[in-house]
């Protein structure tokens, strides 16, 4: 096994009552990265969280943490530590004794449980906090004292179960900074699991995204962003325009009624294809030589950028640009080779591509 | 105007503990302290109630030990019932709470009933051959009353109190290095605590101050304070200033149970902001 991978996730299978929550989950995880977990909700993210945690026993497959298998290991005996989702802090003890409690537990002197509770209260700026009361706090103080909590015993390894979703988004973008700080600091592996693209696109080295109980990409947040495996990618992390299209030969495709130059390959001759588009990589102005053309429907201002609808005989694009347009007017969208991506078409991702239409359609109405 | 229909209502309860408890509470200290023959002011009653003072050992020690072995019984049962499914749990709470159902004379009289010289118990052993037992009119069976009777009212509260503890909160423990006892020690117990303190009040309360169960079940041999009360008012010996002496000596009993089970509280919270 290779020496960086810390836990090894093998074929893991979770069923609750005949329902397949886990249907063989693989993946290494590797020393001191920050990895995301990130799916919608009941994809099995916090399922998987929960097995390393050791807070649930996979039905099959095996959880290999540096290389001992520890599937029958309890909690209590692992060196990984857990910030929860609604933080679970414990009322009946103050702030100290909240972080203090791991430490009192080994039996630790007072003077060392003194130290380190004031280095984690420092890290957490939560420095004069030590003798408030949990509830009094809060939500983002809270948090950190969570935080602050489960990294007191020097774990190899945090694991977070959707943290920030309970903090107002201003909290929330300090928050993701300041764990990626702390992340960095203490050189250890995280695991986070969210629903929220934006905050795994933020924080992590590594994003495995996850649906219906499957892993269908693991990679960087550029890798992701960029190269979605598939339609269920692409509309989950950012928003973007998904179209059936022909691969011809290798770096020429025929979507939306035209013929265009594309950096992708290996996909065969004459195969139908997913063709995704970012709306801000798309160029529009009159209608010209290969651009697709179409009716502009409808502009909204969104702060940063402007979004577009275009109606192309039917199917509509969105487009985000700093450049506004009228409605009703005619205009043609231009793409380069890089701004098409190339999925293989699958009949799981038709199904979102068809429920995709449908909603953009009533959002259109 | 807001302050004001708050007070409004309140109101009916204001009347409702005006008429049934304050007026009778004052009473209970006018009768306590005049004279039945004279009407004057006196301390004789007090004195005389005071002579029953091992009655009232007796019904503090039998509450007592009735008390904690509902507790007992209770406590892992509680906790036990509130890491079931939603629907488990309402069974099982239905179980708990069906022999309240019951009217509270009849559900003591079964156990004469089941108890008695020639119970169900006793019939049954004597149809083997084999000698019958007193289980009756001893303390035993008075104890035996007061847990039957009273172990829903340890329940509920505890029950209640350990549904609020979020199965987080335990994961949280474990995560952190609790095994199971660490678990139970360092977490369920300290936040149960008020339920226990409130189980503890609903328990003892009723049993060290019953008169239904230590007659039926204790007969002469299990004279308790609530027996003593009872007769000054209901008995033969009427006496309305001797009834209402004892009766003040008892809630003084209780009154004082309840402040040092109370100061164990304060000591917990003080303890944990250390």
């Amino acid at each position: 096994m290779d020496k960086s991978v810390i836990v090894k996730l093998e074929n893991l299978v979770v069923k609750y009552d005949d329902e397949m929550i886990l249907k063989g989950i693989n993946l290494d995880i590797h020393d001191k990265e920050f990895i995301t977990l990130l799916g919608p909700s009941g994809c099995g993210k916090t399922t998987t969280l929960r097995i390393i945690a050791g807070f649930i026993e996979p039905n099959e497959g095996n959880v290999y943490f540096d290389g001992k298998l520890i599937n029958k290991v309890p909690p209590y005996k692992r060196q990984v530590n857990t910030v929860f989702q609604k933080y679970a802090l414990f009322q009946h003890l103050n702030v100290y004794e909240n972080i203090a409690f791991g430490l009192r537990l080994q039996k630790t002197p007072d003077n060392e449980v003194h130290k380190r509770v004031m280095e984690m209260l420092e890290m957490v700026n939560l420095k004069n906090y030590g003798a408030k009361r949990v509830d009094y706090l809060s939500g983002g103080q809270q948090q950190r004292v969570a935080i602050a909590r489960a990294l007191i015993n020097h774990p190899r390894m945090l694991l977070l179960d959707e943290p920030l979703g309970a903090l107002d988004l201003q909290l929330r973008k300090e928050m993701q900074i300041e764990l990626k700080k702390i992340q960095q600091q203490l050189g250890i592996t995280f695991i986070y699991v969210t629903h929220d693209q934006e905050e795994a696109l933020t924080m992590s080295d590594r994003i495995v995204v996850m649906n219906g109980g499957v892993i269908d990409q693991i990679g960087t947040p550029q890798d992701i962003y960029n190269e979605p495996v598939n339609a269920f990618v692409a509309k989950f992390i950012g928003e973007s325009n998904i179209v059936s299209g022909l691969m011809h030969d290798d770096f020429d495709v025929e979507f939306a009624g035209n013929r265009f130059v594309c950096v992708d390959k290996g996909f065969g001759k004459m195969t139908p294809v997913d063709v995704v588009i970012r709306p801000e990589d798309i160029k529009f102005g009159p209608p010209g030589e290969n651009t697709i053309d179409g009716t502009v429907e409808t502009v909204t201002f969104k702060g940063v950028h402007y979004e577009i609808i275009v109606d192309c005989f039917g199917t509509k694009w969105k487009i985000h640009s700093t450049k506004s347009a009228e409605p009703g007017a005619f205009i043609g969208m231009s793409l380069t080779p890089e701004d098409i991506h190339i999925m293989n078409k699958t009949s799981h991702n038709k199904v979102i591509l068809d429920t995709q239409i449908e909603d953009e359609g009533k959002a259109n109405e | 105007m807001n302050k004001n229909s708050s007070k409004f209502s309140a109101f009916p309860y204001v009347l409702w503990v005006l008429f049934f408890t304050v007026i009778p509470f004052l009473l209970v200290i006018y009768f306590t302290f005049t004279s039945k023959s004279t009407g004057n002011l006196t301390m004789e009653n007090l004195a005389n109630a005071s002579k029953y003072f091992p009655v009232l050992i007796r019904s503090v020690y039998l509450a007592v030990i009735a008390t904690v072995i509902c507790l007992v019984i209770a406590y892992p049962l509680a906790f036990t019932m509130s890491r079931c499914s939603k629907r488990t749990q309402r069974l099982l709470l239905l179980m708990v709470m069906l022999p309240m159902w019951m009217n509270f004379l009849l559900r003591t009289y079964a156990w004469v009933t089941i108890l008695d010289n020639n119970g169900i118990i006793n019939n049954f052993l004597s149809s083997l051959g084999l000698p019958k037992l007193q289980l009756i009119n001893n303390r035993g069976a008075v104890v035996l009353g007061m847990v039957y009777n009273y172990l829903p009212f340890m329940i509920t509260p505890l029950y209640s109190i350990m549904t609020k503890i979020d199965k987080s909160i335990i994961e949280a423990a474990q995560d952190l290095g609790c095994n199971s006892t660490n678990v139970i020690t360092k977490i369920v117990l300290p936040l149960s605590f008020p339920g226990i303190l409130t189980g503890i009040t609903m328990t003892f309360v009723p049993a060290v101050s019953t008169f239904v169960i230590s007659g039926l079940l204790g007969g002469s041999n299990c004279f308790l304070i609530g027996d003593l009360i009872q007769q000054q008012f209901l008995g033969n010996e009427y006496n309305l200033n001797y009834g209402a002496a004892t009766s003040l000596l008892l809630m003084v009993v209780v009154f004082i149970s309840m402040g040092i089970f109370n100061s164990f509280d304060n000591d917990e919270m003080e303890d944990s902001m250390v």
